[in-house]
């Protein structure tokens, strides 16, 4: 469903009296079942506009919509998949993944967990702990503990940020077949240019707590990594990236 | 036909004089998990030969004594002579209601304890009020010794079996408070967001996920509580009670039956170590889930 981010400001400390925006006036809207990126270096703001959108941060001005409803606390609506994928330990594969439909109370549990536990290939591991799986594996039942409720959007905070590079470039593939197959809207945050540009739909730099670019992605999937048409994307948001860096440095210099 | 290549600078190396007889020593493999379980087998049986050679060092030294008289005889029963006053006491039927009084009480004033600690460890550690309440007067009364108490509980719960059973709650309860306190504060607030966003409410966020998080804490509480359990249990029994393992103690130091002291220490010793066991059982069991501790840090 789509989301809508209006004049977002949020900040956490005060300078001389002054709020000191983490976000200042964000606008996005995005689009039903668009997989969208946001881009920034670490203290940008990108975290923050995740953990709003999931309600668990609440903006200082300005209000986010989801499918026309005021975003007002977490919901099942509104999946999240964290950075290290916060499983519960105390709970097996199994047990994680139908956390949520244990909570509706529904019939089908024991079908559905079986169809997720299948769609992340995790067939024999159902009765392992959270301890006891490796990071790639720990991520993808988080990402099928967040779709088993079925959510609007799925929210991803640098879900392969903890992760080997072989393992980074496998859960990218899987990440664009679970999206292929569900057409959710997924709202994807990460730090690393190649990873959005194989990701996205559209891809937004976030800079200094404000949008910097906006820019959809126009390339076929599955997506060529060393096609040149793949570098020019690449490029053109590293500069985007290194710009602000530039920007900052004459500031503090004047 | 074999083809011939060249060495190379790896061929080369362990071929090497002196690498050689270390690769060349065959050694058998074990699996770690398979030695892990002879270790562990081998550890028991050095524990009880431990225990086993502690009562014969004490049996010896007391035989020798009776010998050489180095000191009265009295002051160091052997253990044969604790043993046979058990069996006197077994004999004359008192033995046991000694023992199931102990054990009534402590369980009672245990389960006592630990019940209102978790109560009100529940409510401290999520109602401001309750914290801005309880907790200054916690603090203030907490520190003093237990057993400054245990004149006051005698006067306001009478000499039967309510003062003592209070006096073993109330010494459960202060140890442990803390440690549930604690171990619900100390939730990681990842799990939290990801259960709320799993459609989980404030409620069932505590019941699934604060809970669970907070067991393992609640469990070292409760194993910590146990050793003043334990304490507060001898200490009420040895003023003012006419059964139980502590009066027993009392008693006997006024016939100067030094025996009989011995026994009861160690009874009370046995069902302590009973309890600590059953303890460390139901923490395997339900913890299953738990890393691997710090003596997995690095095989050796």
């Amino acid at each position: 469903m789509s989301v809508t981010f209006e004049y977002i400001h949020k900040a956490f400390d005060e300078v001389q009296g002054q709020p000191k925006y983490v976000l200042k006036d964000v606008n996005l809207k995005i689009k039903t079942g668009e997989f969208i990126c946001v881009l920034g270096k670490s203290g940008c703001g990108k975290s923050t506009l995740l953990n709003l959108l999931a309600g668990y941060l609440k903006p200082d001005k300005g209000r986010i919509l989801v499918d026309g409803e005021k975003v007002d606390g977490p919901s099942a609506q509104r999946g999240v998949v964290f950075q290290q994928h916060a499983l519960f330990p105390w709970y097996t594969v199994k047990e994680n993944i139908e956390f949520g439909l244990k909570l509706q109370k529904r019939e089908d549990t024991e079908a559905v967990a079986a169809k997720y536990i299948s769609l992340i290939g995790l067939e024999g591991c159902e009765n392992a702990y959270p301890a006891e799986l490796s990071g790639g594996m720990a991520q993808r039942v988080g990402i099928a503990r967040a779709l088993v409720n079925d959510p609007q959007v799925l929210l991803m905070d640098e879900p392969l940020g903890a992760l080997d590079a072989m393992t980074r470039d496998s859960m990218r593939k899987e990440i664009i077949r679970i999206w292929q197959i569900s057409g959710k809207t997924i709202f994807f945050i990460t730090h690393s240019v190649p990873e959005a540009v194989y990701l996205a739909d559209r891809v937004v730099l976030l800079k200094a707590g404000q949008v910097a670019m906006d820019k959809t992605i126009d390339l076929p999937r599955p997506r060529e990594i060393r096609s040149a048409a793949f570098s020019e994307y690449v490029d053109f948001f590293s500069e985007g990236l290194t710009e602000s860096e530039s920007g900052e440095e004459t500031i503090i210099a004047e | 036909m074999e083809k011939i290549e060249a060495p190379s600078i790896h061929d080369a190396l362990s071929q090497s004089q002196f690498v050689l007889e270390e690769m060349c020593a065959e050694e058998i493999v074990v699996p770690r998990k398979i030695s892990e379980e002879r270790k562990a087998k081998a550890d028991i049986f050095y524990k009880t030969v431990s225990l086993f050679l502690f009562f014969c060092i004490w049996q010896f030294i007391s035989y020798m004594n009776e010998l050489s008289q180095w000191f009265n005889p009295v002051f160091l029963p052997s253990p044969t002579m604790v043993v046979q006053t058990g069996y006197e006491y077994f004999v004359d039927g008192t033995l046991f209601n000694h023992i199931g009084m102990s054990f009534y009480r402590m369980i009672v004033g245990f389960a006592i304890g630990v019940v209102i600690a978790f109560i009100l460890g529940i409510l401290i550690s999520t109602s401001r009020d309750v914290d801005n309440i309880v907790s200054p007067i916690l603090n203030m009364v907490g520190p003093i010794p237990v057993f400054a108490f245990l004149p006051m509980f005698l006067i306001w719960f009478g000499i039967g079996e309510a003062s003592k059973i209070a006096l073993i709650a109330y010494a459960t309860f202060v140890p442990l408070i803390t440690y549930i306190i604690d171990g619900i504060k100390n939730t990681d607030p990842v799990l939290i967001r990801s259960a709320r966003s799993l459609g989980a409410t404030q409620r069932q966020v505590f019941t699934k996920v604060i809970l669970n998080s907070a067991m393992p804490h609640i469990f070292a509480g409760m194993k910590i509580s146990l050793a003043l359990t334990f304490s507060a249990l001898v200490v009420a029994e040895m003023m003012g009670a006419s059964s139980g393992l502590g009066y027993i103690i009392v008693n006997a130091k006024n016939w100067f039956k030094m025996s009989d002291m011995f026994l009861a220490a160690t009874l009370i010793g046995l069902e302590y170590t009973i309890f600590y066991g059953v303890l460390t059982l139901v923490e395997k069991r339900l913890f299953r889930w738990k890393k691997a501790g710090s003596d997995k840090a690095i095989e050796n």
